[in-house]
């Protein structure tokens, strides 16, 4: 990223500095808000875009914004600041919109909790080329057997500052991302894998990822088709990742609330296999969900959700604890409490040996567009692509179009059977979020197929 | 480009809150040895000038580094309203908001989220061969998600609604019958069963049709994705490779995109790279006819963009996006269409739905849905499933409605993935012969 600020002490090169911050929650406090929460983030990112072997695009986002969240009593109101010079404007529009509006009765606060930091949270950016690393990521896939190869990459550096009545709290994150495809006649193999700013990642990084999406899109050039049915399958990191992605929200105490999960009641109680642990580990910098704390400037922790297969906790903000008498898991969304970055903890068994180890299942690799007919139950098709394989007798026999995984979140949880020791920090597009993810083994899973 | 917006919510009987934004920032694109895009939100010049430059020193890499640039246009566009979205008080949203949530309460639904949006956009498109043009947009949207509990069974609603226009178009709505028919549906979708698996003739009404043109037309017809430029995300076309036109369903499926539809929640004058839009025809009479191009695309067949190039804001790079996508009117009245059918199943609107990345293997899951015997709807079916291919839809179309109708949706493309605001339309249409699950 030449020319661009890399390290935290350039404080004068930020665009939205400590002084504006700092002037602009005295207004807040001024108008007289009974509570604020404001957010300021500088990020600079680079992203390079590839297709057809090459590259296409460079795009260059040098951004600064300010997220405002304030508060009259009950009373609430946000918005982004991008301009400072419309900073008195938009608190005006702030007063007289959280005034004209009926209380939030669901709000109960911002955190007043003082809170204690990680002291390590301020890395530095990853320096590198993007189009040479991107450059040898295509380069090592056309080596293994790809015929043409599509991506992104990205270079992300974020200085986040959140301030409250109660709290100051400052951390950089972002990172690295790739996302490649490789093709290969009607076949295709895809990696997602994102490091934060204390990995290390190289060009060498980029050239295994290049290389294992040719291997997957070269696995069988054999088709094979089944019938619509239950099967054992063995998701993948993608796989399992796009579907906790998509469903984590129904762990969100907000959703408990409004209706929309069937886990209200099941705290304390079995939800998963018995070797499922999922956690959210927000303070893991290896990874590009890194944050120190949550939109109300709480101090992020590690929280079990799932403990050996029963439901610990949902994801809380301040207001959804105070209304379960539980306590904030440092996960606002002030209104909306979310995941930071979910994990599948390692089980014990190699993939390898799961797929040796089974006798009439599939292997799938890749899922994508995953929808709900019934956000209540969990009941939700999604479309796998870049390696969907017909495993029989412990090996690979074909590979399958056109089916889906036509199932519900609580059955695919509670069937999980096996979970492999390796693990990805998948992450690609808007399909699987920031996650650490393991190969599972799911059996019953609801097969459906085109006609 | 600035925007500036506005939105609030209501969930189960209480006020969610309200949120504005206002942002504004210019992209410029540069062209060298390959392309590179600078985002930049200051008015400081030299900071401008900084990520100008960084843009230029990145653009001095190999790569693809051609678009159609088009002709030099001069011109400005504003879309009208009635009721302004400036004079529509906070008060008046809220109590919209508040009596369509007692509405849905009425009805016995456990799930109640209504949401309401407005936003104006104001552009201006400058380029290095002359180009000059200014436009507004205004468009307001509104969305409600309904959830009806009958024991461990869970009937959902999702609704979305927009268009280009002032807060008229809210008021058009008629929102409360809407809820009404929507919530009495969900009601007798609960206690109903689903069907015996088998092959069915169907209809299915301008829901369903407008978002098969949209997924398994409007998509694949995107020339970038043909080419392979979205090849990692949301994937190439079932069209890449053939030779055109090719044949993808019946005589009688003609599929149009038209960002100028007037109201259309994507309607636009110019596109986001200053090239006039215009009606296609994306499908004729079953065979491909014309594909969607920005400017870049455009150029991979050495001709000019066809005004479909769109970013949802002003730091996304320009894609080839649909706008206004919808199933052609035939002849039919929705009398002779069922009258056609002995035993079959009318789908009237969708649930869970998804497709493939190449746009060919899909599924749409019935929301509303009824027998039909003898010519004539009879009782309520749930959740019937349609999970098809794309020529295997399209070809067993033998008659199209003359009736028009389009929903709103926010369609998704790109990395950083873009959303922007399109309609999706059709005809209530037959099908022969469909497998239903």
């Amino acid at each position: 990223m030449d020319g661009w600020p890399t390290h935290p002490s350039q404080e004068g090169a930020y665009k939205m500095n400590e002084s504006e911050i700092q002037n602009l929650v005295n207004k807040l406090e001024n108008k007289g808000f009974t509570e604020y929460a404001v957010t300021s983030i500088n990020s600079r990112i680079e992203q390079v875009r590839f297709s057809q072997n090459s590259i296409d695009l460079t795009n260059l986002w040098d951004e600064a914004n300010f997220h405002v969240f304030v508060a009259i009593g009950k009373k609430i109101a946000s918005t982004v600041l991008k301009d400072v010079a419309e900073m008195d404007i938009t608190i005006d529009k702030l007063w007289k919109s959280a005034n004209s509006s009926p209380e939030n009765r669901s709000f109960a606060g911002i955190n007043p909790e003082k809170q204690k930091y990680p002291y390590n949270v301020n890395h530095r950016a990853v320096q590198h080329d993007l189009h040479e690393f991107s450059q040898a990521a295509i380069q090592s896939a056309l080596d293994n057997g790809a015929e043409r190869v599509a991506g992104t990459a990205y270079n992300i550096f974020e200085k986040v500052r959140t301030s409250t009545k109660y709290n100051k709290c400052e951390y950089t994150t972002g990172g690295i991302e790739l996302n490649i495809r490789s093709f290969r006649g009607g076949f295709s193999g895809q990696e997602g894998i994102h490091w934060g700013l204390q990995s290390n990642v190289s060009k060498s990084d980029f050239e295994r990822m290049g290389s294992e999406s040719a291997e997957t899109a070269r696995v069988t050039e054999r088709k094979e088709s089944i019938e619509p049915g239950k099967y054992t399958v063995i998701m993948s990191p993608y796989v399992i990742g796009n579907i906790i992605s998509s469903c984590a929200e129904s762990l969100s105490y907000y959703s408990v609330e409004t209706g929309m999960s069937s886990f209200g009641d099941q705290i304390g109680r079995k939800v998963a296999g018995d070797g499922v642990n999922l956690v959210d580990d927000p303070l893991d910098s290896t990874g590009d969900g890194f944050r120190a704390c949550d939109d109300e400037a709480t101090a992020t922790k590690k929280n079990r959700i799932i403990t050996d297969g029963q439901l610990n906790t949902f994801f809380h903000s301040y207001s959804t604890a105070v209304r379960s008498g539980s306590r904030t898991t440092g996960n606002a969304g002030i209104i909306l409490p979310m995941p930071w970055q979910l994990k599948i903890l390692p089980g014990r068994t190699k993939l390898s040996d799961m797929i040796s180890g089974m006798k009439n299942g599939l292997l799938i690799e890749n899922c994508w567009y995953t929808r709900f007919q019934d956000y209540r139950n969990g009941i939700f098709s999604t479309v796998p692509r870049d390696g969907v394989f017909l495993v029989q007798n412990g090996a690979i026999k074909g590979d399958l179009s056109g089916i889906r995984i036509s199932d519900s979140f609580r059955n695919i949880l509670s069937n999980i059977e096996e979970i492999s020791s390796e693990t990805k920090n998948a992450k690609w597009w808007q399909e699987v979020s920031s996650t650490n993810m393991p190969y599972v083994k799911v059996k019953n899973v609801n097969i459906s197929r085109a006609f | 480009m600035k925007i500036t917006s506005n939105s609030l919510s209501y969930r189960n009987g209480s006020f969610e809150g309200i949120d504005f934004t206002s942002e504004k920032g210019y992209a410029v694109r540069v062209l060298n040895n390959s392309i590179a895009i600078a985002y930049i939100d200051s008015e400081d010049w030299d900071k401008a000038k900084e990520s100008i430059d960084l843009a230029l020193k990145k653009s001095e890499s190999n790569g693809k580094n051609n678009i159609s640039l088009g002709n030099a246009i001069k011109d400005n566009w504003i879309v009208q309203q009635k009721k302004k979205i400036e004079d529509f008080s906070l008060e008046d949203k809220i109590s919209i908001l508040k009596d369509n949530d007692k509405e849905m309460e009425s009805h016995g639904t456990a799930v109640r989220i209504n949401g309401m949006a407005d936003k104006l956009i104001e552009q201006r498109y400058r380029n290095s061969i002359g180009s000059d043009i200014s436009g507004n947009i205004y468009r307001v949207s509104y969305i409600y998600v309904m959830g009806f509990v009958n024991g461990g069974n869970f009937e959902q609603s999702i609704q979305q609604f927009g268009a280009s226009s002032g807060f008229e178009y809210i008021d058009s709505l008629n929102l409360a019958k809407r809820i009404e028919e929507d919530a009495k549906g969900l009601k007798e979708s609960a206690d109903s069963r689903q069907p015996k698996e088998g092959d069915y003739d169907i209809i299915v009404g301008p829901e369903i049709s407008g978002i098969t043109a949209h997924e398994s037309c409007g998509h694949p017809t995107e020339y970038d994705r043909i080419i392979g430029r979205e090849g990692a995300q949301a994937g190439e076309s079932f069209l890449t490779g053939k030779k055109f036109p090719y044949r993808v369903g019946s005589d009688e499926v003609s599929i149009i995109d038209d960002p100028t539809y007037p109201l259309s929640y994507g309607y636009y004058r110019y596109d986001d790279e200053g090239t006039p839009a215009r009606k296609r025809y994306l499908y004729k009479n079953g065979m491909t006819n014309e594909f969607i191009l920005n400017r870049e695309s455009a150029y991979f067949l050495n001709t000019d963009s066809n005004g479909g190039g769109r970013s949802s804001s002003w730091d996304m790079e320009p894609l080839a996006r649909m706008s206004t996508t919808y199933i052609e009117p035939g002849d039919y009245s929705f009398e002779e269409l069922i009258e056609g059918i002995k035993h079959g199943i009318y789908i009237k609107s969708f649930t869970e739905w998804n497709i493939d990345d190449i746009r060919f293997n899909e599924k749409y899951v019935g929301k509303d849905a009824f027998y039909i015997e003898n010519g004539k709807i009879t009782s309520r079916v749930k959740r019937p499933t349609i999970e098809t291919n794309t020529i295997k839809f399209y070809s067993s179309v033998d008659a199209v409605g003359k009736d028009l109708e389009f929903t709103a949706g926010t369609c998704g493309k790109g990395d950083p993935e873009q959303g922007v605001e399109v309609w999706m339309g059709g005809p209530h249409i037959r099908l022969r012969k469909v497998h239903i699950k």
